[in-house]
């Protein structure tokens, strides 16, 4: 390898020939394909990325959004559990000593509305924390949305798959492989189109909030449900 | 509003038929049943003993959009009454689920409050 590297750079006009020939060889693939209209295919892979790159932004945020709610939650789940759990072991110990040594009538009296102060605290604690592991729970929401638009995703790869095979296809001379090629793009040319007339109304999470004729919240819904009169 | 209803959660995400079904015990109805596209819905629904039906909209085998069409178009269950959970918020979508005969429409995501304010907007305008 190296030492072909050595012949080629050792040969500056060798070289300068190599340039020339890749350069003609790039112009007969351009003008090949635009003939055969293949550009057109490349480029409608092309717009299929930055699309993607929508998508894949939209999964990194709604999956970060989701980690934070949770863990925000637990951050203020935690400290509630830990005073039920501290204020219910204070009182426990207290009666313990009262039980082995019951004096003074006044120290009981005292421990009896202690007692009574901290039940009367726990139900709003308990709560609390069940208002925060629904918050969990409901932060989980993003599976489904993230799943939706991991689906699309999917489909913009194939469609990119799609076209590629195309522009190889005409590339590849007569044959068993060209063949196989035809077939496997076939199938997948009706798969798409199977996916397209379903389409339609199916879209999914909308990643770009700001778009037209696109809710962006459920008072907007609500809205548009009052103006059409239902 | 009657908490022991027989409800119908139609999705076929179950990370998020866990989510509505968890939501409407928290707000009191334990009569839950699960279905994980509409064509299984319409299946159980034909079934009988359903008093409501919670559904998504994009789903394999049977979208909810035509199941609802369905529902509407099924003497023995004309009535029943459908809230659309969808991420789906184009404005076609809305209009089209409104005009197929939809109670009530949600987009995901969607809190604990909208989903107890439609339903109940649902059980006041059918007067239960």
């Amino acid at each position: 390898m190296s030492g072909e590297a050595r012949s080629v750079t050792s040969e500056a006009g060798h070289n300068d020939d190599l340039v020339q020939r890749i350069g003609q060889l790039t112009r007969m693939l351009r003008e090949s394909m635009r003939e055969l209209g293949l550009d057109k295919e490349v480029e409608k892979a092309a717009e299929a990325i930055p699309d993607a790159r929508a998508r894949l932004n939209y999964v990194a945020s709604m999956t970060e959004q989701a980690a934070e709610r949770a863990l925000n939650a637990v951050d203020r789940a935690q400290p509630l559990q830990d005073e039920m759990e501290r204020g219910a072991q204070a009182l426990d110990e207290k009666w313990q000593t009262w039980f082995q040594q019951p004096l003074e009538m006044d120290d009981a009296r005292e421990l009896v509305t202690e007692t009574r102060h901290y039940l009367g605290s726990v139900p709003a604690m308990a709560r609390n924390t069940s208002k925060e592991l629904l918050e969990i729970m409901m932060a989980q929401d993003f599976q489904d949305l993230t799943g939706q638009v991991i689906k699309k995703m999917m489909e913009v790869i194939q469609e990119v798959e799609r076209q590629l095979l195309q522009v190889l296809l005409e590339s590849v001379p007569e044959g068993d492989e060209r063949e196989a090629m035809r077939e496997r793009m076939n199938n997948r040319t009706a798969e798409d189109a199977r996916r397209r007339e379903q389409a339609g109304l199916m879209n999914g999470p909308q990643i770009k909030p700001d778009g037209e004729d696109i809710v962006s919240s459920q008072d907007q819904v609500d809205d548009l449900l009052d103006e059409l009169g239902f | 509003m009657d908490k022991g209803m027989s409800i119908l959660v139609v999705d076929d995400f179950p990370t998020m038929r866990r989510i509505v079904r968890s939501l409407l015990k928290e707000l009191g109805f334990t009569n839950v049943e699960e279905a994980e596209d509409g064509q299984e819905a319409l299946t159980k629904l034909k079934g009988g003993g359903f008093d409501f039906v919670v559904s998504d909209w994009n789903m394999p085998n049977l979208d909810g959009l035509e199941m609802l069409k369905q529902i509407r178009a099924d003497e023995s269950m004309k009535s029943m009454p459908v809230l659309m959970v969808t991420a789906e918020a184009k404005k076609d979508n809305i209009v089209a689920a409104a005009q197929a005969g939809a109670n009530g429409y949600i987009v995901k995501p969607f809190t604990a409050v909208t989903l107890e304010e439609k339903l109940n907007k649902i059980f006041e305008k059918l007067g239960k």
